[in-house]
Protein backbone atom coordinates (compact mmCIF):
# COMPACT_ATOMS: atom_id res chain seq x y z
CA UNK A 1 0.00 0.00 0.00
CA UNK A 2 1.09 3.25 -1.30
CA UNK A 3 0.40 7.15 0.09
CA UNK A 4 0.05 8.56 -3.41
CA UNK A 5 -1.33 6.44 -6.44
CA UNK A 6 -1.34 7.09 -10.17
CA UNK A 7 -5.08 6.04 -10.52
CA UNK A 8 -7.11 4.74 -7.96
CA UNK A 9 -10.05 2.73 -9.46
CA UNK A 10 -13.13 2.38 -7.74
CA UNK A 11 -15.11 -0.80 -7.49
CA UNK A 12 -13.83 -4.42 -7.96
CA UNK A 13 -16.62 -5.89 -10.25
CA UNK A 14 -16.02 -6.44 -13.76
CA UNK A 15 -15.19 -3.06 -15.37
CA UNK A 16 -12.70 -1.98 -12.71
CA UNK A 17 -10.37 -4.92 -12.48
CA UNK A 18 -10.43 -5.38 -16.18
CA UNK A 19 -9.09 -1.61 -16.10
CA UNK A 20 -7.11 -2.67 -13.66
CA UNK A 21 -5.40 -5.43 -15.68
CA UNK A 22 -4.61 -2.80 -18.75
CA UNK A 23 -3.21 -0.58 -16.79
CA UNK A 24 -1.00 -3.06 -14.70
CA UNK A 25 0.56 -3.36 -17.95
CA UNK A 26 1.81 0.39 -18.12
CA UNK A 27 4.58 1.53 -15.74
CA UNK A 28 2.36 3.64 -13.18
CA UNK A 29 0.78 3.28 -9.70
CA UNK A 30 -2.49 1.95 -9.64
CA UNK A 31 -4.93 0.66 -6.56
CA UNK A 32 -8.10 -0.74 -7.20
CA UNK A 33 -10.95 -0.29 -3.94
CA UNK A 34 -13.70 -2.56 -3.41
CA UNK A 35 -16.25 -2.43 -0.76
CA UNK A 36 -16.52 -5.91 -0.41
CA UNK A 37 -14.98 -8.51 -2.06
CA UNK A 38 -13.79 -8.68 -6.23
CA UNK A 39 -17.16 -10.00 -7.88
CA UNK A 40 -19.45 -9.44 -5.35
CA UNK A 41 -22.13 -6.92 -6.58
CA UNK A 42 -23.54 -7.14 -10.15
CA UNK A 43 -20.65 -9.52 -12.05
CA UNK A 44 -21.87 -12.46 -9.60
CA UNK A 45 -25.59 -12.05 -9.99
CA UNK A 46 -25.73 -12.51 -13.72
CA UNK A 47 -24.82 -14.52 -16.93
CA UNK A 48 -21.69 -14.14 -18.96
CA UNK A 49 -22.47 -13.15 -22.36
CA UNK A 50 -20.47 -11.19 -24.66
CA UNK A 51 -23.10 -10.93 -27.27
CA UNK A 52 -23.58 -8.52 -30.28
CA UNK A 53 -26.91 -10.56 -30.94
CA UNK A 54 -28.89 -8.26 -28.46
CA UNK A 55 -27.20 -4.42 -29.90
CA UNK A 56 -29.02 -1.91 -31.30
CA UNK A 57 -27.62 -1.50 -34.94
CA UNK A 58 -24.43 1.15 -34.83
CA UNK A 59 -22.39 2.02 -32.10
CA UNK A 60 -23.39 -0.94 -29.36
CA UNK A 61 -22.92 -4.00 -31.97
CA UNK A 62 -19.32 -1.99 -32.69
CA UNK A 63 -18.16 -1.85 -29.17
CA UNK A 64 -19.47 -5.52 -28.56
CA UNK A 65 -17.90 -6.83 -31.87
CA UNK A 66 -14.58 -5.40 -30.68
CA UNK A 67 -14.85 -6.37 -26.96
CA UNK A 68 -15.23 -9.63 -28.66
CA UNK A 69 -11.87 -10.19 -30.04
CA UNK A 70 -10.69 -8.59 -27.09
CA UNK A 71 -12.11 -11.52 -24.85
CA UNK A 72 -10.44 -13.86 -27.24
CA UNK A 73 -7.13 -12.42 -27.19
CA UNK A 74 -7.83 -12.22 -22.84
CA UNK A 75 -8.03 -16.09 -23.42
CA UNK A 76 -4.41 -16.23 -24.43
CA UNK A 77 -2.58 -13.35 -22.21
CA UNK A 78 -4.67 -14.26 -19.17
CA UNK A 79 -2.75 -17.27 -16.88
CA UNK A 80 -6.20 -18.47 -15.09
CA UNK A 81 -8.75 -19.82 -17.04
CA UNK A 82 -12.04 -18.22 -16.88
CA UNK A 83 -14.24 -20.43 -19.29
CA UNK A 84 -13.72 -18.63 -22.36
CA UNK A 85 -16.48 -20.15 -25.20
CA UNK A 86 -17.39 -18.82 -28.64
CA UNK A 87 -20.36 -21.05 -29.81
CA UNK A 88 -22.27 -18.44 -30.99
CA UNK A 89 -26.22 -17.97 -30.49
CA UNK A 90 -29.23 -17.70 -31.83
CA UNK A 91 -33.01 -15.44 -31.76
CA UNK A 92 -35.96 -17.67 -32.07
CA UNK A 93 -38.43 -16.65 -33.87
CA UNK A 94 -42.30 -17.39 -33.11
CA UNK A 95 -44.82 -15.22 -35.11
CA UNK A 96 -45.05 -13.66 -38.59
CA UNK A 97 -44.35 -10.35 -37.70
CA UNK A 98 -40.93 -11.25 -35.59
CA UNK A 99 -39.90 -12.10 -38.86
CA UNK A 100 -40.27 -9.11 -40.73
CA UNK A 101 -38.50 -7.57 -37.95
CA UNK A 102 -35.77 -9.75 -37.70
CA UNK A 103 -35.57 -9.54 -41.56
CA UNK A 104 -34.22 -5.98 -41.61
CA UNK A 105 -32.63 -6.10 -38.51
CA UNK A 106 -30.80 -8.62 -39.52
CA UNK A 107 -30.10 -6.77 -43.38
CA UNK A 108 -29.09 -3.48 -41.42
CA UNK A 109 -26.34 -6.01 -39.54
CA UNK A 110 -24.93 -7.47 -42.64
CA UNK A 111 -24.61 -4.51 -44.21
CA UNK A 112 -22.79 -2.86 -41.15
CA UNK A 113 -20.62 -6.07 -42.07
CA UNK A 114 -21.53 -8.64 -39.27
CA UNK A 115 -21.96 -12.68 -39.74
CA UNK A 116 -26.19 -12.12 -38.73
CA UNK A 117 -28.39 -14.81 -40.97
CA UNK A 118 -32.05 -15.87 -40.94
CA UNK A 119 -31.91 -19.83 -40.65
CA UNK A 120 -35.36 -22.30 -41.38
CA UNK A 121 -36.75 -23.88 -38.61
CA UNK A 122 -35.61 -27.60 -39.97
CA UNK A 123 -32.23 -25.84 -39.91
CA UNK A 124 -32.76 -24.84 -36.31
CA UNK A 125 -34.25 -27.84 -34.97
CA UNK A 126 -31.46 -29.92 -36.53
CA UNK A 127 -28.88 -27.67 -34.24
CA UNK A 128 -31.09 -27.81 -31.06
CA UNK A 129 -33.43 -30.88 -31.20
CA UNK A 130 -35.35 -29.66 -28.25
CA UNK A 131 -36.56 -26.26 -29.72
CA UNK A 132 -40.77 -25.84 -30.08
CA UNK A 133 -42.00 -28.00 -33.21
CA UNK A 134 -44.10 -24.39 -33.70
CA UNK A 135 -41.51 -21.41 -34.42
CA UNK A 136 -40.51 -20.08 -37.81
CA UNK A 137 -37.22 -20.34 -37.38
CA UNK A 138 -34.24 -18.04 -35.83
CA UNK A 139 -31.84 -15.53 -36.44
CA UNK A 140 -28.42 -16.99 -36.03
CA UNK A 141 -24.54 -15.44 -34.97
CA UNK A 142 -21.36 -16.87 -35.44
CA UNK A 143 -18.96 -14.42 -33.00
CA UNK A 144 -20.99 -14.51 -30.00
CA UNK A 145 -18.71 -15.99 -26.93
CA UNK A 146 -19.37 -16.17 -23.34
CA UNK A 147 -17.25 -16.48 -20.36
CA UNK A 148 -17.44 -17.23 -16.63
CA UNK A 149 -18.33 -13.82 -15.10
CA UNK A 150 -16.67 -14.32 -11.60
CA UNK A 151 -13.67 -16.27 -12.70
CA UNK A 152 -12.51 -13.61 -15.55
CA UNK A 153 -13.26 -10.68 -12.81
CA UNK A 154 -11.02 -13.16 -10.35
CA UNK A 155 -8.41 -13.40 -13.21
CA UNK A 156 -7.95 -9.85 -14.24
CA UNK A 157 -7.64 -8.63 -10.28
CA UNK A 158 -5.34 -11.49 -9.67
CA UNK A 159 -2.98 -10.75 -12.92
CA UNK A 160 -3.23 -6.79 -12.26
CA UNK A 161 -1.95 -8.02 -8.73
CA UNK A 162 1.12 -9.90 -9.76
CA UNK A 163 1.56 -6.75 -12.10
CA UNK A 164 1.64 -4.18 -9.21
CA UNK A 165 -1.80 -2.99 -8.63
CA UNK A 166 -2.60 -3.01 -5.10
CA UNK A 167 -6.11 -4.47 -4.44
CA UNK A 168 -7.47 -3.44 -1.49
CA UNK A 169 -10.60 -5.47 -0.85
CA UNK A 170 -13.12 -5.17 2.27
CA UNK A 171 -12.35 -1.20 1.99
CA UNK A 172 -15.42 1.49 1.36
CA UNK A 173 -14.46 4.81 0.17
CA UNK A 174 -15.94 7.59 2.65
CA UNK A 175 -14.97 10.74 0.39
CA UNK A 176 -13.37 12.11 -2.61
CA UNK A 177 -11.40 15.23 -1.56
CA UNK A 178 -11.22 17.88 -4.53
CA UNK A 179 -8.01 20.60 -4.43
CA UNK A 180 -8.69 24.39 -4.81
CA UNK A 181 -8.76 24.20 -8.45
CA UNK A 182 -11.43 21.99 -8.22
CA UNK A 183 -9.84 18.48 -9.62
CA UNK A 184 -9.27 15.37 -7.54
CA UNK A 185 -6.45 15.65 -4.94
CA UNK A 186 -7.78 12.51 -2.45
CA UNK A 187 -9.68 9.06 -1.93
CA UNK A 188 -10.74 9.13 1.69
CA UNK A 189 -11.01 5.37 2.37
CA UNK A 190 -11.26 2.84 5.31
CA UNK A 191 -7.99 2.19 5.10
CA UNK A 192 -6.69 5.52 5.07
CA UNK A 193 -6.40 8.34 2.84
CA UNK A 194 -4.48 8.64 -0.73
CA UNK A 195 -3.76 10.90 -3.18
CA UNK A 196 -3.87 11.16 -6.37
CA UNK A 197 -5.06 13.10 -9.37
CA UNK A 198 -6.91 10.33 -11.05
CA UNK A 199 -9.53 8.51 -9.94
CA UNK A 200 -12.07 6.44 -12.20
CA UNK A 201 -15.43 5.31 -10.55
CA UNK A 202 -16.33 1.93 -11.97
CA UNK A 203 -19.10 1.34 -9.09
CA UNK A 204 -21.74 0.12 -11.60
CA UNK A 205 -24.78 0.85 -9.48
CA UNK A 206 -23.37 2.45 -7.08
CA UNK A 207 -21.28 4.93 -9.12
CA UNK A 208 -24.14 7.66 -8.32
CA UNK A 209 -22.73 7.58 -4.77
CA UNK A 210 -19.28 7.94 -5.90
CA UNK A 211 -20.53 10.79 -7.81
CA UNK A 212 -22.04 12.52 -5.29
CA UNK A 213 -18.57 13.18 -3.32
CA UNK A 214 -17.41 15.26 -6.13
CA UNK A 215 -21.01 16.72 -6.70
CA UNK A 216 -22.17 15.11 -9.47
CA UNK A 217 -25.55 13.56 -10.59
CA UNK A 218 -25.19 10.35 -12.70
CA UNK A 219 -28.18 9.34 -13.90
CA UNK A 220 -27.61 5.19 -13.49
CA UNK A 221 -30.48 3.18 -11.95
CA UNK A 222 -30.36 -0.37 -10.39
CA UNK A 223 -32.24 -2.17 -13.06
CA UNK A 224 -33.16 -6.11 -11.32
CA UNK A 225 -32.91 -9.07 -13.06
CA UNK A 226 -33.80 -12.86 -12.22
CA UNK A 227 -32.16 -16.42 -13.04
CA UNK A 228 -32.62 -19.55 -12.65
CA UNK A 229 -30.15 -22.35 -12.43
CA UNK A 230 -31.29 -26.07 -13.73
CA UNK A 231 -29.39 -29.18 -12.08
CA UNK A 232 -26.39 -30.59 -14.67
CA UNK A 233 -29.09 -32.68 -17.36
CA UNK A 234 -29.09 -33.19 -20.93
CA UNK A 235 -28.40 -31.18 -22.73
CA UNK A 236 -31.07 -28.66 -23.84
CA UNK A 237 -29.06 -26.08 -25.95
CA UNK A 238 -25.49 -26.26 -27.18
CA UNK A 239 -25.55 -22.30 -27.75
CA UNK A 240 -27.11 -19.34 -26.04
CA UNK A 241 -30.70 -19.33 -27.10
CA UNK A 242 -33.44 -16.35 -26.39
CA UNK A 243 -36.29 -15.31 -28.17
CA UNK A 244 -36.28 -12.33 -30.81
CA UNK A 245 -38.73 -10.79 -28.44
CA UNK A 246 -35.85 -10.23 -25.58
CA UNK A 247 -34.75 -7.35 -27.79
CA UNK A 248 -38.37 -5.49 -27.60
CA UNK A 249 -38.29 -6.26 -23.34
CA UNK A 250 -34.70 -4.66 -23.66
CA UNK A 251 -35.22 -1.67 -25.44
CA UNK A 252 -39.07 -1.31 -25.25
CA UNK A 253 -40.77 -2.50 -28.45
CA UNK A 254 -42.29 0.24 -30.39
CA UNK A 255 -45.86 -1.08 -32.29
CA UNK A 256 -45.41 -5.26 -32.03
CA UNK A 257 -46.83 -6.88 -29.10
CA UNK A 258 -45.39 -10.16 -28.47
CA UNK A 259 -48.09 -12.76 -27.54
CA UNK A 260 -47.48 -13.03 -23.77
CA UNK A 261 -49.81 -12.48 -20.20
CA UNK A 262 -50.01 -9.29 -19.31
CA UNK A 263 -48.30 -10.86 -16.57
CA UNK A 264 -45.02 -11.64 -18.51
CA UNK A 265 -45.35 -8.07 -19.75
CA UNK A 266 -45.18 -6.31 -17.06
CA UNK A 267 -42.49 -8.48 -15.46
CA UNK A 268 -40.33 -8.07 -18.39
CA UNK A 269 -39.53 -11.38 -18.92
CA UNK A 270 -38.07 -12.57 -21.91
CA UNK A 271 -36.83 -16.14 -22.88
CA UNK A 272 -33.40 -16.77 -22.71
CA UNK A 273 -30.79 -19.67 -22.21
CA UNK A 274 -27.33 -20.31 -21.63
CA UNK A 275 -25.30 -23.42 -21.30
CA UNK A 276 -22.35 -23.25 -18.71
CA UNK A 277 -19.49 -25.17 -18.65
CA UNK A 278 -20.23 -26.37 -15.53
CA UNK A 279 -22.98 -28.18 -17.52
CA UNK A 280 -26.10 -26.35 -15.48
CA UNK A 281 -28.03 -24.36 -18.02
CA UNK A 282 -28.85 -20.53 -16.87
CA UNK A 283 -32.74 -19.49 -18.01
CA UNK A 284 -33.91 -15.86 -17.97
CA UNK A 285 -34.75 -12.85 -17.84
CA UNK A 286 -36.46 -10.15 -16.09
CA UNK A 287 -36.55 -6.94 -15.74
CA UNK A 288 -37.82 -4.29 -13.20
CA UNK A 289 -37.42 -1.41 -11.48
CA UNK A 290 -37.47 -1.59 -7.57
CA UNK A 291 -34.37 -0.01 -6.22
CA UNK A 292 -31.43 -2.06 -4.78
CA UNK A 293 -34.32 -4.97 -3.35
CA UNK A 294 -32.42 -8.43 -5.30
CA UNK A 295 -35.34 -10.49 -3.16
CA UNK A 296 -36.09 -13.67 -5.69
CA UNK A 297 -40.28 -13.54 -6.18
CA UNK A 298 -42.01 -16.35 -6.85
CA UNK A 299 -44.18 -14.71 -9.86
CA UNK A 300 -41.00 -13.89 -11.72
CA UNK A 301 -39.65 -17.80 -11.13
CA UNK A 302 -42.52 -18.81 -12.43
CA UNK A 303 -43.28 -16.48 -15.08
CA UNK A 304 -39.54 -17.47 -16.65
CA UNK A 305 -40.24 -20.86 -16.18
CA UNK A 306 -43.73 -20.67 -17.94
CA UNK A 307 -42.24 -18.81 -21.30
CA UNK A 308 -39.11 -21.06 -21.43
CA UNK A 309 -41.27 -23.96 -21.54
CA UNK A 310 -43.04 -22.38 -24.61
CA UNK A 311 -39.95 -22.77 -26.88
CA UNK A 312 -38.08 -25.63 -24.71
CA UNK A 313 -40.95 -27.97 -23.68
CA UNK A 314 -38.53 -30.60 -22.80
CA UNK A 315 -37.38 -28.67 -19.65
CA UNK A 316 -40.27 -29.68 -17.94
CA UNK A 317 -38.62 -32.94 -16.46
CA UNK A 318 -35.52 -30.84 -15.36
CA UNK A 319 -34.78 -29.74 -11.79
CA UNK A 320 -34.25 -25.90 -11.03
CA UNK A 321 -31.74 -25.91 -7.53
CA UNK A 322 -31.54 -21.74 -7.25
CA UNK A 323 -32.10 -18.87 -8.22
CA UNK A 324 -30.49 -15.35 -7.86
CA UNK A 325 -30.68 -11.51 -8.71
CA UNK A 326 -28.50 -9.35 -9.82
CA UNK A 327 -29.12 -5.43 -10.32
CA UNK A 328 -28.55 -3.89 -14.00
CA UNK A 329 -26.39 -0.44 -13.98
CA UNK A 330 -28.91 0.97 -16.40
CA UNK A 331 -28.59 3.97 -18.33
CA UNK A 332 -31.97 5.40 -20.08
CA UNK A 333 -30.24 5.68 -23.88
CA UNK A 334 -28.96 1.97 -23.14
CA UNK A 335 -25.80 2.98 -23.48
CA UNK A 336 -22.78 2.79 -20.79
CA UNK A 337 -20.88 5.91 -19.63
CA UNK A 338 -17.18 5.95 -20.58
CA UNK A 339 -15.64 9.02 -20.04
CA UNK A 340 -14.22 12.16 -18.36
CA UNK A 341 -16.14 14.80 -16.64
CA UNK A 342 -15.11 18.03 -17.41
CA UNK A 343 -16.74 20.05 -14.41
CA UNK A 344 -13.77 17.73 -12.25
CA UNK A 345 -10.43 17.34 -13.72
CA UNK A 346 -8.89 13.84 -12.68
CA UNK A 347 -12.60 12.49 -12.26
CA UNK A 348 -13.77 9.98 -14.82
CA UNK A 349 -17.04 7.30 -14.75
CA UNK A 350 -16.77 3.72 -16.56
CA UNK A 351 -19.73 2.93 -15.20
CA UNK A 352 -23.78 1.93 -16.72
CA UNK A 353 -23.26 -1.27 -18.69
CA UNK A 354 -27.43 -2.37 -17.79
CA UNK A 355 -27.25 -5.78 -19.01
CA UNK A 356 -23.77 -5.52 -21.40
CA UNK A 357 -21.03 -5.06 -18.49
CA UNK A 358 -19.25 -8.75 -18.86
CA UNK A 359 -19.32 -7.82 -22.23
CA UNK A 360 -18.45 -5.04 -22.98
CA UNK A 361 -15.44 -5.02 -20.22
CA UNK A 362 -12.66 -5.16 -22.25
CA UNK A 363 -13.75 -2.39 -24.88
CA UNK A 364 -14.70 -0.57 -21.88
CA UNK A 365 -10.84 -0.92 -20.14
CA UNK A 366 -9.26 -0.36 -23.00
CA UNK A 367 -11.02 3.23 -24.21
CA UNK A 368 -10.66 4.31 -20.35
CA UNK A 369 -6.86 3.01 -20.48
CA UNK A 370 -6.19 5.30 -23.41
CA UNK A 371 -7.97 8.15 -21.86
CA UNK A 372 -5.93 7.74 -18.27
CA UNK A 373 -2.73 8.39 -20.35
CA UNK A 374 -3.47 11.09 -22.09
CA UNK A 375 -3.66 8.86 -25.60
CA UNK A 376 -6.37 8.18 -28.46
CA UNK A 377 -8.91 5.62 -27.42
CA UNK A 378 -8.85 2.61 -30.13
CA UNK A 379 -12.63 3.29 -30.91
CA UNK A 380 -14.44 6.44 -31.19
CA UNK A 381 -16.30 6.82 -27.66
CA UNK A 382 -18.03 10.16 -27.94
CA UNK A 383 -21.70 8.46 -27.75
CA UNK A 384 -20.32 7.15 -24.59
CA UNK A 385 -19.92 10.96 -22.75
CA UNK A 386 -21.17 11.91 -19.49
CA UNK A 387 -21.70 15.27 -21.34
CA UNK A 388 -24.54 14.16 -23.08
CA UNK A 389 -26.58 14.25 -19.97
CA UNK A 390 -27.85 17.83 -19.06
CA UNK B 1 0.19 -26.36 -2.77
CA UNK B 2 0.71 -29.89 -1.74
CA UNK B 3 -0.41 -30.11 1.62
CA UNK B 4 -1.71 -33.09 3.48
CA UNK B 5 -4.96 -34.23 2.43
CA UNK B 6 -5.33 -31.62 -0.24
CA UNK B 7 -6.66 -34.60 -2.74
CA UNK B 8 -9.38 -35.05 0.11
CA UNK B 9 -13.12 -34.35 -1.43
CA UNK B 10 -15.00 -31.39 0.04
CA UNK B 11 -17.86 -30.98 -2.13
CA UNK B 12 -18.82 -34.12 -2.84
CA UNK B 13 -21.80 -32.64 -5.97
CA UNK B 14 -19.07 -30.81 -7.68
CA UNK B 15 -15.67 -32.33 -6.62
CA UNK B 16 -14.16 -30.26 -5.08
CA UNK B 17 -10.75 -30.96 -3.10
CA UNK B 18 -9.31 -29.14 0.35
CA UNK B 19 -6.42 -28.00 -2.17
CA UNK B 20 -8.63 -26.11 -4.38
CA UNK B 21 -10.48 -24.81 -1.21
CA UNK B 22 -7.19 -23.75 0.42
CA UNK B 23 -6.01 -21.92 -2.77
CA UNK B 24 -9.36 -20.26 -3.00
CA UNK B 25 -8.87 -18.94 0.50
CA UNK B 26 -5.36 -17.98 -0.16
CA UNK B 27 -6.47 -15.92 -3.05
CA UNK B 28 -8.74 -14.15 -0.77
CA UNK B 29 -11.92 -15.67 0.04
CA UNK B 30 -12.47 -14.99 3.67
CA UNK B 31 -16.00 -17.18 3.94
CA UNK B 32 -18.34 -19.59 2.24
CA UNK B 33 -19.84 -17.29 -0.23
CA UNK B 34 -16.20 -16.22 -1.35
CA UNK B 35 -15.11 -19.85 -1.49
CA UNK B 36 -18.22 -20.83 -3.86
CA UNK B 37 -17.63 -18.20 -6.06
CA UNK B 38 -14.17 -19.00 -6.84
CA UNK B 39 -14.36 -22.70 -6.54
CA UNK B 40 -17.98 -24.13 -7.72
CA UNK B 41 -17.99 -25.68 -3.83
CA UNK B 42 -21.60 -25.55 -2.62
CA UNK B 43 -23.15 -24.73 -6.06
CA UNK B 44 -23.97 -28.65 -6.93
CA UNK B 45 -27.31 -30.24 -6.67
CA UNK B 46 -27.15 -29.88 -2.73
CA UNK B 47 -26.10 -26.51 -2.91
CA UNK B 48 -24.07 -26.60 0.12
CA UNK B 49 -26.25 -28.34 2.10
CA UNK B 50 -23.94 -31.09 3.02
CA UNK B 51 -20.12 -29.68 2.53
CA UNK B 52 -20.90 -25.90 3.98
CA UNK B 53 -20.27 -26.76 7.10
CA UNK B 54 -17.45 -28.13 6.29
CA UNK B 55 -16.39 -24.93 4.37
CA UNK B 56 -16.58 -23.22 7.23
CA UNK B 57 -14.30 -24.99 9.21
CA UNK B 58 -11.80 -25.11 6.67
CA UNK B 59 -11.61 -20.96 6.21
CA UNK B 60 -11.80 -20.82 9.84
CA UNK B 61 -8.86 -22.94 10.37
CA UNK B 62 -6.93 -21.33 7.32
CA UNK B 63 -7.47 -18.03 8.42
CA UNK B 64 -7.15 -18.26 12.17
CA UNK B 65 -11.11 -17.78 13.37
CA UNK B 66 -14.02 -19.49 14.99
CA UNK B 67 -15.92 -21.37 12.23
CA UNK B 68 -19.19 -19.59 13.32
CA UNK B 69 -17.11 -16.15 12.94
CA UNK B 70 -16.96 -17.59 9.02
CA UNK B 71 -20.44 -16.05 7.46
CA UNK B 72 -21.98 -18.70 5.60
CA UNK B 73 -23.03 -18.31 1.66
CA UNK B 74 -26.38 -16.88 0.76
CA UNK B 75 -29.59 -18.68 0.86
CA UNK B 76 -31.13 -18.93 -2.49
CA UNK B 77 -34.58 -20.21 -3.22
CA UNK B 78 -35.60 -22.84 -4.08
CA UNK B 79 -35.10 -24.75 -0.66
CA UNK B 80 -35.10 -28.07 -2.36
CA UNK B 81 -34.85 -29.14 -6.25
CA UNK B 82 -38.20 -28.39 -8.08
CA UNK B 83 -39.35 -29.60 -11.23
CA UNK B 84 -39.75 -26.87 -13.63
CA UNK B 85 -43.40 -28.83 -14.16
CA UNK B 86 -44.15 -28.17 -10.68
CA UNK B 87 -43.29 -24.64 -10.51
CA UNK B 88 -44.81 -23.77 -14.01
CA UNK B 89 -48.15 -24.46 -11.89
CA UNK B 90 -50.52 -25.84 -14.65
CA UNK B 91 -51.66 -29.33 -15.76
CA UNK B 92 -50.09 -30.21 -19.16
Amino acid sequence: MKKRYDVIIIGGGVIGCTLAYFLSRASIDVALIEKGDIASGTSSGCDGNILISDKQPGVDTFLTRESQKLFEQLSFDLPYDFEYMQRGSLLTIESKEEMEIASSFVEQQKKDGYPFRIISLDTLKAQEPHVADDLLGAVEIDCDSAVNPMLFSFATAKKAGENGVDILKDCSVRNINLGKSGGVKEVVTDLGTFRTEKVVNCAGVWAPEIGKMVGINIPIKPRQGQLLVTETTFQVVKRKVMEFGYMMAKFGSGEYKRDVSPDLEKLGIAMVIEPTMSGNFLLGSSRAFVGFNKTISIEVMQGIVRRMVRFFPALRTVNIIRAYAGLRPYVEDHLPIVSAVDRVPGFFIAAGHEGDGIGLAPITGRIMQELLLDKEPPVPFEHLSFSRFK
Amino acid sequence: MGRENDDLIICRCEEITLGEIRQAIKYGAVDCTGVKRRTRAGLGFCQGRTCEVLVQRIIAQEIGKKPSEIAPSNDRPPVRPLLIKVLEGKEE
